[in-house]
């Protein structure tokens, strides 16, 4: 899922510093699970908020919501109970809830409460790993399930670099090298081979560099939309 | 004295806490005592209240590591307050107002020895606070 | 055809080359690239430079080759795929080669992270494989999206990189298969001192075959210093240093000339290793050790390189350095480049059409081939279609055949009719019975238990009420269920007895013996109820448990609970004193048996249901008239006095009330007294502070204490050397910290009654029958001293405040006299097998009940 973490409070603060009376809104699909966005966070930042305004001797109003999901216009419906009763809303979902807020309430201010950042595993409770770049390509039927793109920092197709030793990566010493891995698992499957041939250079236009990236599927869309 | 006389506000679990108001004689602040069923169930946002509300600080009581009845309850109050003082950092609080004591079960003497070392420490920073201006 | 680089002529000849590495400055000074340059002149056949190597800003690698050739030295440029995309690459390179540069070696570069520009965005849109493939497409002519190179198409003597000490090992001369297979023509490897295990890497590529189609040239580098060699072993990722080396240096007392001694034996051995084509020295920074590091090896001289100068560059640097040499060269440059560019020009043409024609072929073959394969992977689709769609087919007809299964399900009700037969079978039983008890009443008349305390000048006005309700009690006995029907036989049990007032109280014992003995043989049960008594015979355990050994159900409790004496004279009662389980009497002794106390309130109550009030209207007003009711009329032998009226919420009464009420009582009745406040712990301390100056000398038990007021309570008990009540809330642990911190105060234990805030019956009996039974449980078994207390439960108000206790009768409910009675005495009965020693009940008859199912029990 998507994993983002709150953005410090200090500029949070500085995007409502001219505000009396705002929302924090939370969402209830990844930023939850990666605890950045929930409904818990949404007390923790409101109350941050509250806290730091009080400090400052400019007491503020912080209501608090979360829904379902931002990234459905369908469930953003009920934000249009708030428009015109507070002065801006601080979304705490993932960039793509905070852009389509955007998008479809031109009239609220609104501004991220967290940064997004990649597509990981929960590892476990604390612990975020990214997995997936999002190349639009998948190439890891190839590599025994094993992302270069994602998960190697030079993006090699045809690696290992010469960097890597003992297994971990020289740019990322925490890190595996993960064509090491992907060696030492297809030699134990006895697919080495494949390895030997040349890997083509990627087509990166699926990976967003053919700007902005759109899905549609003729199939699923009935008549006149939803 | 107007200086030593501020609200400190102490989060504490069943166990952790027998002491009534009256035991911190010595202590000339205002305290304001919630128990919880557990220090587990203290919540972040609890804390950050308690200093809105105009505590200078926050002591979140547990029982010792091992020992809560609830299994990790006070290990999780402790991971709470991290969080917590990270919060506090950001908005350039002493992280250490908000501070976790692992106390003995039903020992009361331990629970306000504590207390009073906590009140010391808030004090300090009041001080200073006040110095500078 | 394209001249070759002097490198290849050399290397192609079978000649041992020397190659080293300039790294560019950091500022624009061209005259410090030359400087090197004109160190190395004549002691490398070529000369590498870097590009930005470490990810460090430095002049670019392609501008500095230009300079370095400008000197007369030939060039290797190096590129990395870090900063440049395919489009930029394949740009620098046809620059490259129009300048004149013909040595190229291709490597992937280091991640940004290492240099001084972290933030930068790290490009690697190709690797350095796909690199070098690009490259040797480029000369073939053709770009790297398969498109025709028209025109002069860009030559390279194409090189790579290669670390054989890197991981995986074993891997590592694969790859290099596949450097080669891309088109990589030479190789120069990692620095090596560990001389071994390159050895073995150049084995494997030999078994690999690599040996004849590349060359490899072994990378050399003198350690400057200690330091250096240090720096080396430990922090540079993919160098393996071996202790000999270190050691070598921390011996010499010339760092500089040892490590010069240094790459001289190694390369002295490395020479030896067959398929080493050369060496590549890598001094960075220290240029000047290797002319030296050249003449010790026995390098020296080198051949001498053909002139070659870049095509534009040179005119005007040699018009300044040297006059001379300008004219013989410009005419060189006219004339060469034009005659030979152009003758090969027109050379080229000739292949290029047989070469292109070759490559059409082939790209017509590749997209043949490809169509074929769409084709066939359609054919799959549809096919996978198909299948699909005779799966749903499948699936639709037997879901058909899914309805059947239902059916069976529906047969389980079909059960129930079964049990109700049962329940029928039993009721006329029960019908029968009740035939019988109207016939025995005549019988009854000898009571065993006519209370002396009886007067008869009360009687008249409660017998009257009594008897029409017993009398309709009869009626829908019929229809209730089992239970109930039992329990109303008691009723009509008394009907008949009308002559004294006892009937009232007792004898309502059938029932509970009926209920107790139904269980086990339901169709035995019409026998003859004893009035006054259990009906039934009894057989002791001993003998219904002959054939079993003793120590299968007997458990001897380890531990005993307190006694704890309540008033004082010889009306004071003792409560607790067991040593096992209530009523196992087979395995211990209950001294005390379950004691009982009457509850009367310190007001008038306004909402107490009727079947209750009855019994006490006519002594409601004064607490004192009705303490003395309940021990004169109705036998107590103790009285709960219940200070509800002095609640907060309720009529907040102050404490000079409590106190007289309290005075009233005690003046009224001499048989122990509990004094209950009314819950709200502050308010409390203020009362039975009060309260306790009266009833104190009394011996009475005040309470409830809770942990907020049980400092200040416990005092005030300890001045009057009262027992209390100890109230936690339904838990065990908290029952057990109160009684903790109420002997610390001071109080002993067995001065200490444990309220565990009983639940009525649908309101929390059986939580509360859990927690009394565990705390019982650990206070027998378990050692736990601290919970070795007796119990005090608090029922007559619980179940009085229920609703159902105070619903009327009707079809649906029942009838509500019975319906209270039964939901006290039972919520009683439950309590006391849990381990209650003494309970605080209101209804007269409840009480009764109780006490005659307890006898029943204590019989062993």
């Amino acid at each position: 899922m998507i994993i983002a973490e709150r953005r410090p409070i200090p500029e949070i603060l500085r995007n409502i510093e001219d505000y009396q009376k705002i929302l924090v809104l939370g969402c209830r699909g990844c930023v939850a699970i990666c605890s950045a966005g929930g409904d818990r966070e949404v007390s923790i930042v409101a109350e941050a908020i509250r806290l730091a305004r009080t400090l400052q001797g400019k007491p503020i109003e912080v209501l608090e919501d979360t829904f379902i999901r931002q990234c459905d216009p369908e469930y953003l419906e009920p934000l249009k109970d708030y428009q015109g009763k507070v002065e801006a809303v601080v979304s705490l979902a993932c960039g793509v809830g905070v852009n389509l807020i955007a998008d479809l309430y031109p009239e609220i201010r609104v501004y991220p409460g967290v940064d997004t950042s990649f597509y990981g595993a929960n590892l476990s409770l604390g612990e975020w790993v990214e997995k997936c770049r999002g190349c639009g390509d998948c190439i890891i039927d190839r590599t025994a399930g094993l992302c270069p793109i994602a998960r190697c920092a030079k993006n090699l197709l045809n690696g290992p670099c010469g960097g890597s030793q003992g297994g971990r990566c020289e740019v990322r010493k925490d890190m595996p090298c993960i064509w090491h891995e992907i060696v030492e698992r297809l030699k134990a499957r006895g697919e080495l081979e494949r390895l030997l041939e040349i890997w083509e250079p990627k087509d990166w236009r699926s990976a967003g560099g053919d700007g902005l990236r759109v899905r549609v599927r003729e199939d699923l869309r009935l008549n006149g939309g939803k | 004295m107007e200086e030593r006389a501020f609200k400190l506000s102490i989060l504490c679990c069943n166990y952790t806490n027998l002491s009534e108001r009256e035991d911190f004689f010595e202590v000339p602040v205002s305290l304001e005592i919630k128990r919880y069923p557990c220090s587990g169930k203290i919540e972040i946002t609890d804390m950050l209240r308690a200093l809105r509300e105009g505590a200078k600080g926050v002591m979140v009581a547990g029982c010792m590591p091992g020992t809560c009845h609830n299994g990790r309850g006070s290990e999780r109050a402790e991971k709470r307050v991290l969080g917590a003082r990270k919060i506090l950092e950001e908005i350039g609080l002493e992280p250490e107002r908000i501070s976790m004591f692992f106390v003995n079960r039903l020992d009361g003497e331990d629970f306000i020895n504590k207390v009073k070392a906590f009140y010391r420490e808030i004090l300090n920073f009041e001080l200073k606070g006040r110095e500078r201006k | 055809m394209e001249i070759k680089s002097h490198l290849e002529e050399l290397l192609s000849s079978g000649k041992f080359v020397v190659t080293a590495e300039i790294g560019p400055p950091r500022n624009a000074d061209p005259e410090v690239i030359k400087k090197k340059a004109k160190i190395l002149k004549g002691y490398v056949d070529a000369v590498n430079i870097t590009d930005c190597q470490t990810a460090v800003v430095r002049v670019s690698s392609m501008a500095s080759a230009v300079l370095v050739m400008s000197e007369g030295l030939e060039p290797v440029m190096q590129m990395t795929c870090r900063d440049r995309n395919r489009i930029g690459i394949q740009a620098d390179l046809l620059g490259a080669s129009a300048l004149g540069i013909k040595n190229l070696l291709c490597l992937t570069g280091d991640h940004p992270k290492f240099g001084n520009h972290p933030q930068a965005k790290p490009v690697f849109d190709l690797d350095s494989i796909q690199l070098i493939k690009l490259v040797r497409g480029l000369k073939e002519g053709r770009f790297e999206n398969g498109e025709e190179i028209k025109g002069r198409r860009p030559y390279f003597f194409i090189g790579a990189a290669e670390n054989p000490f890197a991981e995986p090992f074993d891997f590592r001369p694969l790859r290099l298969a596949k450097k080669v297979k891309a088109g990589a023509r030479f190789i120069q490897t990692q620095i090596i001192y560990n001389v071994e295990k390159f050895r073995k890497f150049m084995e494997r590529c030999r078994e690999l075959g690599l040996l004849d189609k590349v060359y490899i040239l072994a990378g050399i580098t003198p350690p400057k210093s200690l330091g250096m060699a240090k720096y080396m072993k430990y922090n540079v990722p993919g160098l393996e240093v071996p202790d000999e080396i270190i050691k070598r240096l921390e011996d010499a007392k010339d760092k500089k000339e040892e490590g010069i001694q240094i790459a001289v034996d190694i390369i002295q051995q490395v020479k030896e290793i067959p398929g080493v084509c050369g060496v590549h020295i890598m001094a960075i920074e220290w240029e000047e050790a290797v002319p030296e590091i050249v003449k010790r090896a026995g390098l020296y001289p080198r051949e001498e390189a053909p002139s070659f100068m870049p095509p534009f560059v040179v005119e005007k640097v040699v018009e300044k350095v040297v006059e001379k040499p300008v004219e013989v060269i410009v005419e060189k440059i006219i004339e060469k480049p034009v005659e030979v560019i152009v003758e090969k020009v027109i050379e080229k043409e000739v292949p290029l059409e047989g070469e292109m024609a070759e490559e059409k072929i082939f790209t017509l073959i590749e997209i043949l081939s490809d169509l074929k394969a769409s084709l066939k992977s359609l054919k799959a689709g549809m096919e996978s279609l198909e299948e699909g769609i005779a799966r749903l087919e499948e699936e639709f007809l037997r879901k058909k055949e899914v309805r059947p299964i239902r059916k069976e399900v529906i047969k389980r009700p079909e059960e129930r009719p079964v049990e109700r037969e049962a329940f029928i079978e039993e009721k006329p039983k029960i019908e029968e019975r009740v035939e019988e008890v109207v016939v025995k009443p005549e019988a009854k008349e000898v009571k065993p238990e006519v209370k002396p305390e009886v007067k008869p000048e009360i009687k008249p006005e409660v017998k009257p009420e009594v008897k029409p309700e017993v009398k309709k009690e009869e009626e829908p006995k019929e229809i209730k269920p089992r239970e109930e029907e039992k329990l109303e036989v008691k009723p009509v049990v008394e009907k008949p007895e009308a002559k004294e007032i006892v009937e009232e109280k007792t004898k309502v014992e059938v029932k509970p013996e009926v209920k107790l003995e139904t269980k086990p043989e339901p169709e035995v049960k019409v026998e003859a109820i004893k009035i006054g008594g259990l009906k039934g015979i009894y057989r002791p355990l001993s003998e219904r448990a002959k054939n079993l050994p003793q120590d299968l159900y007997m458990e001897k409790a380890t531990g005993e609970i307190k006694e704890v004496v309540i008033g004082n004279g010889d009306r004071a009662i003792k409560v607790g004193g067991v040593s096992t389980l209530n009523f196992h009497f087979f395995e211990g002794e209950m001294k005390n048996g379950v004691k009982f106390a009457f509850e009367i309130l310190d007001i008038k109550p306004e909402d107490w249901p009727e079947s209750l009030s009855k019994y006490y209207r006519d002594v409601f007003h004064d607490p004192a008239l009705w303490a003395k009711k309940c021990v004169e009329e109705y036998g107590a032998e103790a009285i709960c006095l219940y200070l509800v009226g002095t609640d907060p919420n309720f009529l907040n009464l102050p404490p000079q009330h409590a106190k007289k009420v309290a005075e009233a009582v005690v003046k009224a009745v001499d048989v122990p007294i509990i004094v209950w406040g009314s819950g709200n712990a502050e308010k409390d301390v203020e009362v039975l502070r009060e309260v306790a100056d009266i009833v104190g000398e009394r011996g009475a038990v005040i309470g409830p204490i809770v942990e907020a007021n049980h400092r200040t309570l416990a005092a005030v008990a300890m001045g009057y050397n009262t027992p209390v009540i100890a109230s936690s809330p339904i838990d065990v642990n908290l029952a057990k910290q109160l009684n903790i911190l109420l002997e610390n105060m001071g109080l002993p234990l067995d001065k200490i009654l444990m309220d565990p805030s009983i639940g009525a019956l649908g309101y929390g009996l059986e939580y509360t029958y859990s927690v009394m039974e565990r705390i019982r449980l650990a206070a027998l078994f378990a050692q736990d001293t601290k919970l070795q207390v007796p119990f005090i439960c608090s029922i007559g108000r619980e179940v009085w405040k229920t609703k159902e206790a105070g619903l009327p009768t009707d079809e649906l409910m029942g009838e509500a006299e019975s319906r209270g009675i039964l939901m006290e005495a039972l919520t009683g009965i439950a309590l006391a097998l849990a381990g209650g020693d003494l309970l605080i009940m209101r209804h007269p008859k409840s009480i009764e009940l109780c006490k005659e199912l307890f006898r029943g029990l204590s019989m062993s």
